[in-house]
């Protein structure tokens, strides 16, 4: 199976998931002739028509390797938690971690990434909040 | 005699001490982006735009700060392109081709200095021409009526589909995703919530800011965990960075050619830097390559693609101020951050907000001199950033973002989305979509809707009026051609 062709089912997919929802749309009243369904329902025609296109006329294209897929995956999970740790933990902490994190999955040691890690944090936060202006939470567990 | 009272205007709040330092800023930082392999301009200004919103600047010096980015990389795209055989970004992969050679004849700093004199002459000739040529497209398209607008919008996505990507049908639908997200929100027209599955915190549609940082950096920092090899310039040294006058003048033709063709290619919706310089490349080749000399370190094969590269970014400021419509994924990215701090460009922005554009167009000439400066003495510096491991660079593109995303509404629903849209990002890239059709949909998608439903308001619902005047018919015809170019020229490839 070509991977266009996959693609073009998907996308055939969403174009008429958008399409149905655009057509549930109603306004109390029309402030002009078109109101608020008709541009979604042309996109979800166009985006329909481009998906036939891609499932009738599919490009040669193998199936792309996805060869870090575990790195990116820890990347993806490590962002997650950052996003949840960033307000408890405060940016210094909590970006110090992530990078080391980052610098692990991309092969350096702990010791080494974690310390460029807290370094680089520590520099953002002085240059954001003492440079900049721009305040950074500095952690619930911080005094005062 | 206007243009240029204007221009007087211009230049004194584009000196202000705020104004020029930030023009400084936005120069380094953009040699900078620009010389690193991996970020291109446009994560740079993505990058940029929340610090510069942060820190409640006046939309002149954060247009100041975020354009200079974007014409400084063109500067610093070349460096490593030279030293180390890998462009620093998309439109300086041409400057590999007799750059890399030049560096390995030991001539790395003649190439380098001559390249930054191209790209200051390009880019200098360039905002010559993006001030006298801005006020009359603008002049000009004051006329253009709700159809004509609608009409010009179809045209710029689809010359920035045909020549985006290999398929301009994923293309296109890179167009329509980008779209149908700015339906997102309260319907415009009526109030109608649309496609917010109930949360308030998507009636205000979706954050143009998250979406571009998260599209390009974080899609980024996930392509660049897979790449196994990325330069490292470690034994480099640059010594000398003089050209000798005898060289220039060679090649003073073909860098004068290289900024009227980078000009007008940037001018084009779609057709941005690396198009520009790819075809100064091979028009030079043509009229002065007698020699065979070309591809084995030629200076005039350096100088004609740099200067193209650094006269295409002047020149795509042109429809995206004058028209509201920008035609490349950066353009469209620094017409986002106009409009988040409440200005919108288009024909009636040289009446309305002239300190805007004439503040930004008198800093791209005093950016580009100090382009040039910091290009010229400094660019050992910047060839030693190059040896800064990828270990640390890609965790610290991701912090970047994520810091700049935080800072404008501190919430972590932000960062999930942020990290949503990347992942989507990196995945539209490996099969194939391109990402500027979406970031530009993104970014037109309202102006195209409201648009479309005033010509009908105007016609009471007679879609006829889209065709009817004489501009729109023009554009509608350049918008169906336009498709119809790589497959005309697939045909005649086939041909030959």
């Amino acid at each position: 199976m070509k991977p266009d062709r996959v693609l073009g089912v998907l996308l055939m997919l969403l174009a008429v998931g958008y399409g149905l929802e655009a057509l549930s749309l109603e306004a109390e009243y029309l402030a002009d002739p078109l109101g608020p369904k008709a541009f979604p329902l042309l996109l979800a025609t166009v985006l329909f028509g481009l998906s036939l296109l891609l499932v009738l006329f599919p490009g040669p294209g193998p199936w792309p390797g996805f060869l870090a897929w575990r790195q990116q995956a820890l990347a993806v999970v490590s962002f997650v938690l950052y996003a949840y740790a960033l307000a408890p933990l405060g940016f210094v902490l909590a970006s110090g971690l992530e990078i080391g994190v980052l610098a692990r999955i991309l092969g350096t040691s702990w010791v080494k990434g974690l310390f460029a890690g807290f370094a680089f944090a520590l520099v953002l936060h002085l240059l954001f909040v003492f440079g900049l202006g721009i305040p950074l939470p500095l952690g619930s567990w911080w005094p005062g | 005699m206007d243009v240029l009272t204007q221009l007087a205007h211009g230049f004194s709040i584009a000196l202000t001490p705020l104004n020029l330092g930030l023009a400084f800023a936005g120069a380094f930082l953009g040699t900078l982006i620009g010389a690193l392999p991996g970020i291109g301009p446009v994560n740079g200004v993505a990058i940029l735009i929340p610090i510069a919103y942060a820190l409640k600047l006046p939309p002149e010096s954060a247009l100041i700060l975020l354009a200079g980015v974007y014409y400084g990389a063109e500067y610093g795209g070349r460096i490593s392109s030279i030293l180390l055989n890998v462009p620093g970004d998309a439109g300086a992969v041409i400057t590999t081709l007799d750059g890399y050679p030049m560096a390995q004849k030991g001539k790395a700093g003649e190439a380098l200095a001559l390249s930054a004199l191209s790209s200051f002459i390009g880019g200098t000739l360039s905002v010559i021409g993006l001030t006298l040529f801005a006020p009359l497209l603008a002049q000009w398209a004051i006329r253009f009526g709700p159809a004509e607008y609608f009409a010009l919008m179809v045209f710029a996505f689809t010359t920035l589909s045909s020549l985006a990507g290999k398929s301009p049908v994923k293309a296109l639908a890179s167009s329509v995703f980008g779209l149908m997200l700015a339906t997102v929100g309260l319907d415009p027209g009526s109030g109608v919530p649309r496609f917010t599955f109930g949360q308030l915190k998507l009636y205000d549609g979706v954050d143009f800011l998250i979406v571009a940082i998260g599209l390009f950096a974080i899609s980024e920092v996930l392509v660049l965990m897979e790449q196994t090899f990325l330069g490292r310039a470690a034994a480099i040294r640059v010594e000398t960075t003089l050209v000798s006058l005898k060289t220039f003048l060679a090649s003073l033709w073909s860098i004068l050619r290289g900024a009227a063709i980078g000009f007008f290619i940037g001018v084009l919706p779609g057709a941005g830097a690396s198009i520009a310089s790819a075809i100064a490349y091979t028009t030079e080749k043509r009229l002065v390559d007698r020699e065979g000399t070309f591809g084995q370190g030629d200076p005039r094969g350096v100088a004609a693609p740099e200067a193209a590269n650094n006269a295409a970014s002047g020149g795509a400021m042109v429809p995206m101020l004058t028209l509201g419509v920008p035609g490349s994924g950066t353009t469209a990215v620094l017409l986002g951050a106009l409009m988040m701090f409440n200005v919108t460009p288009g024909p009636l922005i040289f009446q309305n907000r002239p300190e805007v554009v004439w503040g930004l167009i008198a800093s791209m000439y005093i950016g580009n001199l100090m382009l040039l400066v910091l290009n010229l003495p400094l660019v050992g510096v910047f060839a030693r950033i190059l040896t800064i491991p990828r270990w640390f660079l890609v965790p610290a593109i991701a912090a970047l973002s994520f810091v700049g995303v935080y800072a404008v509404n501190n919430s972590a629903f932000d960062l999930l989305f942020m990290t949503g849209i990347g992942v989507w990002g990196y995945l539209m890239r490996k099969f194939g979509f391109p990402l500027a059709p979406m970031i530009l949909g993104l970014v037109l998608g309202r102006l195209m809707e409201v648009n479309l439903r005033r010509a009908l308001a105007i016609s009471g619902g007679d879609w006829t009026i889209l065709f009817s005047s004489p501009i729109a018919k023009v554009l509608w015809v350049l918008a169906a051609l336009s498709l119809l170019f790589p497959w005309l020229v697939g045909r005649l490839a086939k041909r030959r």
